[in-house]
Parts: C-alpha cells; structure tokens; sequence
C-alpha cells in the first residue's frame, strides 16, 4: 500500500507510459538520424559512384586509345585539375606498381572486379592516411587502374553524426525520465489524495471528501463527482443508520410493553376479565408492530418501484371522493370538516392501490396534526403538464427547516411522538410519489401544513 | 354436514394453526405442505374451499391456481401470502382466487372470509328487495325501511349497510367492509370503519327497537334478525 517518494516504480501505469514513450523517442530519433546518415551519409553516395564508374569506363577507353603513357598523363592532369582534392586514381602494372597516380601502391584490399571498397590508404598528393572509397579494373594488358573518391570528410561527418545521435537519446532520455517522474509525481499525489480519502471512509470518517485544487482539470473534475458520489451515500448510510436505529428502539418499546401484558397475563390470580383486557392490550402491541413493519416495507417497495408493471390510468377526482368519503364521519367526530375541491377527471398513471394508501396516509397525518383547525381542504386538480393533489390542515404545520427531514423514515417533527405514529408516512408517501415519477412538497398553509403530490404527465419531458 | 377445507401450506406452524382453528370451528380438514399434491388433491375429491398459500416450494400458488382455473374447477379458493402485497393481491385476484389474506392474519379474519366465499351465491340472480328482520333494502331506489320507518343514508352508508345485509348472520370484518364497499385493500388505520357502522347503527337501531347490528369482539360487526 505505501509507496515511497524515490523513483520512478515500474507497477504503476504512469511508469509504464513513461518508459513506453521513452522506447518511443528513442527510436524516432535513431530512425530520424539514420534517415539523415543514409540520405546525406555513408561512404560515398550513388551519384557520386556513377560518377566514378562513367570516368573509370573513360579512362579505359582512354588506355586502350593511348596505351599506358598517354592514360597516365590524362592522370596526372586530373589530379592537378581536381578542385575538391578528393580524387584518388592508381594506374599499376599487373604486379601492382605504381605507373601514375596519387596512392603509394596498389592496395591489398583491393582486387579488380570487387566492386565499390572502402578502406584507410596513404595518399601521396596530400601525404596523409585517408579513408578512400574506390573501384578498380583491370585493363587488356593485365594493368590495373583504380578510380576512388577520398572521403575522410565523410567519415569524420559519419562521427559527427554518431556522437550526435549518441547524445540526443541520451539527453531524450534524461528529460524524458525527469518529465516522467515530475509528471508521475503530479498524478500519483492526486491519486493518493483520493485513494487516502476513500481509506479514511472505509474506517468510518464518512464526512470526508477529496479536497479540490480549484484548477477545474481533470482531477478536480473527478473528485467533484465522487464528492458528490461521497454525499449521496453519506446521506444513504446516515439514512440507512437512523432507520435501524429508530427501528430498534420503535420496536423494543411496544416489545417491552407487550413482554409486560404478557407477564400480567401470566398471574394465576388475575381474574378473567382483567386477564382478557391484559390480552387485548398485548393484541394491540402486536398489531402496531406489525403495521410499522408493514409500513417499512411498502417504502422498500415503493422505492424499489414494485408494482409498477401493473400501472393503469387511476382517476384521482374519484380516488380523492372515495376517500373524503370514507374519512368524513371519523373527521366530523374529531370536530374537523373536510372540504373537498375536486376538480372532474384527473387521471394520473398509476397503481390506484398504492396510491389510495399513500393519499390515504396524508389525510391521516391531516386529521392528526390538524386538531383544533377547523377544517382540512383536499383538493385536485389539472396544471399545464401535470395533475397534483394537495391536502391542507391547519393545524401547527412543520417549521420550514425540518421539511426535508420529515420524509425521512422515522423523522418526527419535536414533540410529534406523542401524537402517534412512528414518523413513517410521509416517508412513504414521498417513496410512492417517487415510484410514479412525482414528488411531494410540503409548504406553509399560513397557517398549517399543505401536502402537495404532483404528478408530471408521462412524456412531458420530450413531447414539446 | 360439516364443510371439507383443503389446506396447502408450506410452514408447518402455520399449518397446524389452521388445522387446529378450522377443526374446532367444524370444518372438516385436510392438508398439504406441497403444491403438486395440492393440485392433486384439490382436482380429485370434493372440496368446499381452498386455502393457498402464495410461496410454496414445489409449485407456485399462483400458477396451482391457473392450473385449477384451467381444468374447470371453481371451488373457492383463499390465497395466503406474505405481508403487505398489494400488488400480489392485485395478481392473486385476477389469476382466480375468490379472496385473499396477508400474513399474518386473526383466524377470524380467515373464519369471516371463508364463510364469505362458501356461501357466496352461485347463481346471481337479480334481487330488488333484501331484507334483515324488519329492515327491509330496496335496491331499485336505493332506500331502507324499518317498520314503517324510512331511514336517511348517506351513498357509503347504504352501501355498507346492504353489504352487511347480504352476509347476514355472518361476521364480516373492517377490512372486508373496507374492501367490499371502498375497493381499498389496505388496512384501516384509524377507526374509520367504526365510526361509519356507529353512525349507519344510530339510524338503524331506533329508540326501543331491537338492535340489529352487533359488533363481534376481535372480528368484526354482524347484522342478525334481532331474534
């Protein structure tokens, strides 16, 4: 896992690179001098041999023309008119004596009919050891004539080119390694910063983020997005946490009561009918129990869009009548009314059962934290490109800042435990709004609280 | 003669629950943790109704059913499936079942279900006028009589009200009323059912008139003929 500052390690894919465009360079650079060396290089070039050829073919023309005398002539007058000093010519006799020209003697390395040879030979115009290259022939008397170009110049630009080649890849080399390393260097400490980020979470600091350099790159383009990965599941696991741990203590109190009932119920004696009530009291735990179980699990369903294969056009005007009609009279009794503002087909698409029980779950909210308002107003209706359905109370309404946080399982607005309820409703039924492509807004009804579902029409977004 | 339930279920501790249950309420039962047995079993001999459980391990309840449904057989069939299903039930209902229960369910609950789709009239003929005693329903225009006495109902009221009066002498719970009058398969939470068969119940039960309505401690309401 750790890695130390020093070089440049080879199990990381910016090495890997590094050298790769190292092998790179290095071979573009040898194929670039190479292509100078063989295009203006070498011993001598091409034209230069035909050059050569042509005069050798001259010069035996010449020969068999004036015999040997009259070819050394022609000879020595080239090697006085030669401008660049770079001729070479040897007439010998076939034991190889010299009879005119610029070489010493007849060279061992080279025969007739060998073709072009190159090879260190003295000159004795210049009286020095040069590189010549040449080409002989023999001639009818068994003569031998030798016509070569001297190219130490050549040699010593072939060095030239050696030794420059020699140290662009050693200089290609060293900056590429030093770039390399500066740039892994770069990458590899934004690297760690994330990797030591996601460590430090995976030991639980879950409020940690990468920090951003505020350059907009690439790196901070990335660790925005998994800062904001970071968030979404902080907010999943903070949420995840709160539900099992208001679960548990939503679960032991009515287990410790029920444990208790029991208990009582055990008593040998107790009379009949107190047992009984003991028993009824113990049905009711359970029944509480199990409500909020299955209450949890319909926001597991609802989230997990279970049901949504059987969605059918639900009218809402008639859903929202049946449901004023059947919570009228339990309203009445609680001194509330309900008032109905309903306007005639409204029609999401929708599972009309889920809905029903989440529509259902905000008129109970209603009449539960509405008391001591008079009336609660449901109300459904058509806007521009969605159908919404809003319940209203006036009761004390939830205080803006908590109105995020009540549609979190279990979240109770402070002192609402009292009322009942374990704080799942809501939770539910933003998960049903979500389930069909809708939300629920929760605003100020000055006073009270307006439930608002709506629903945006299906297609909306791309029918313009 | 006593009724013959068949019971395909899986858990052996519901099982023997409702063995035990039906058998002390009379009925006479047999049982079966497996679905292709069940399938068997319910082709073959007589049965008055079925309970079925939904998650079986061999056979599937749903798809037992289809196969029943499918062979012509009509016998009543309750399915049984884990809590909180809305949308099962939706399938359960439409592949044939006659009702169905989540678990956990009160055994009278079932009891009140069962009865409900063994005595479901078989051939529905067209009633105008049903009766309770001296309460007397007309369902051309939609009014109730007792004695002489017209009685005022609300739509809902006269729905639950007729509801009851077609299960006569039977116990018919919360939730059916819920589901039988309201279509909503869920269950109540508040009182809300209550409060609508006290008000139905001020207006039945007249000052010196005998009470029809009952309230069946732990199941549900009952209209009887007074006697």
């Amino acid at each position: 896992m750790t890695r130390g500052p020093g070089f440049v390690a080879f199990n990381n894919a910016t090495s890997r690179l590094i050298v790769a465009h190292l092998a790179l360079v290095a071979v573009s650079t040898a194929m670039i001098l190479g292509f100078i060396y063989w295009s203006v290089g070498g011993t001598v070039d091409a034209e230069t041999k035909s050059v050569v050829e042509a005069e050798l073919r001259g010069l035996e023309d010449g020969y068999r023309a004036r015999g040997p005398s009259g070819l050394a002539k022609v000879i020595d007058r080239r090697i006085a008119t030669n401008r660049d000093g770079d001729a070479v010519y040897l007439l010998s006799d076939p034991n190889g004596h010299p009879i005119a020209g610029n070489l010493r003697s007849w060279p061992l390395g080279i025969s007739p009919d060998d073709g072009w040879v190159t090879l260190q030979l003295f000159r004795t115009d210049t009286g020095a050891e040069k590189w010549i290259s040449a080409i002989a022939l023999r001639l009818v008397s068994g003569d031998r004539l030798l016509v070569g170009r001297d190219v130490g110049a050549r040699v010593a630009f072939d060095n030239t080119l050696w030794r420059a080649l020699l140290w662009a890849l050693f200089a290609m080399t060293t900056l590429t390694l030093v770039t390399g390393w500066m740039l892994s260097r770069l990458v590899l400490s934004r690297i760690d910063e994330v990797g030591n980020t996601a460590r430090e979470i995976m030991t639980g600091a879950l409020d940690r983020r990468v920090t951003l350099r505020g350059t907009g790159d690439e790196f901070d383009r990335l660790a925005d997005t998994l800062n904001a990965m970071l968030d979404r599941n902080e907010e999943l696991v903070t949420d995840l946490r709160m539900v099992t741990d208001s679960l548990s203590h939503d679960l032991r109190t009515p287990l410790g009561r029920l444990l208790a009932a029991l208990e009582r119920a055990e008593s040998a004696e107790m009379a009949s009918a107190e047992r009984n009530a003991e028993i009824a009291r113990a049905r009711t735990e359970v029944r509480g129990l199990l409500t909020l179980l299955a209450q949890l699990m319909d926001i597991s369903r609802a989230e997990a869009g279970i049901g949504a294969d059987q969605f059918a056009p639900v009218d809402l005007s008639a859903m929202a009548g049946d449901l004023v009609s059947l919570y009228e009279a339990v309203a009445e009794d609680a001194g509330i009314a309900i008032r109905a503002e309903i306007a005639p087909d409204v029609t999401v698409n929708g599972h009309a059962q889920i809905l029903a029980g989440a529509v259902t779950n905000l008129i109970e909210n209603a009449l539960r934290h509405g008391e001591g308002g008079r009336e609660i107003v449901i109300s459904v209706a058509r806007e521009e490109r969605s159908s919404r359905l809003s319940i209203g109370d006036h009761g004390p309404g939830i205080p803006a800042e908590q109105r995020a946080k009540v549609v979190q399982r279990f979240y109770q607005v402070d002192g609402s435990r009292q009322n009942g309820g374990a704080g799942l409703g809501l939770a539910l039924v933003a998960a049903v709004a979500r389930m069909h492509g809708g939300e629920l807004v929760l605003s100020d009804n000055k006073p009270g609280l307006l439930a608002t579902l709506t629903f945006r029409d299906q297609g909306a977004e791309n029918g313009r | 003669m006593s009724r013959r339930i068949l019971i395909v279920e899986d858990d052996t501790e519901t099982q023997s629950y409702l063995v035990k249950a039906l058998g002390e309420a009379g009925y006479v039962v047999e049982r079966t943790a497996s679905g292709r047995e069940g399938l068997f079993l319910a082709t073959g001999s007589g049965f008055d109704a079925i309970i079925l459980d939904r998650m079986l391990p061999d056979l599937d309840g749903l798809s037992l059913l289809k196969s029943l449904r499918a062979a012509k057989i009509a016998t009543p069939v309750i399915m049984l499936t884990a809590m909180s299903a809305i949308d099962e039930r939706v399938r359960g209902l439409r592949s044939g079942a006659d009702d169905y229960l989540i678990k956990p369910f009160s055994f009278a609950e079932l009891e009140a279900r069962l009865d409900a789709v063994l005595r479901r009239p078989s051939d529905a003929h067209e009633e105008t006028q049903i009766s309770c005693g001296d309460l007397e329903i007309d369902l051309i225009s939609r009014s109730a009589r007792r004695g002489g006495r017209t009685i005022e109902l609300q739509q809902r009221e006269f729905q639950m009200l007729e509801y009851l009066v077609r299960r006569k002498g039977r116990v018919v719970t919360r939730t059916m009323l819920l589901e039988g009058v309201w279509d909503y398969h869920f269950d109540p939470k508040t009182n809300v059912i209550d409060v609508h068969i006290s008000r139905i119940r001020r207006k039945v039960d007249g000052e010196g008139e005998t009470p029809l309505i009952k309230t069946i401690r732990g199941a549900g309401y009952m209209i009887t003929n007074g006697a």
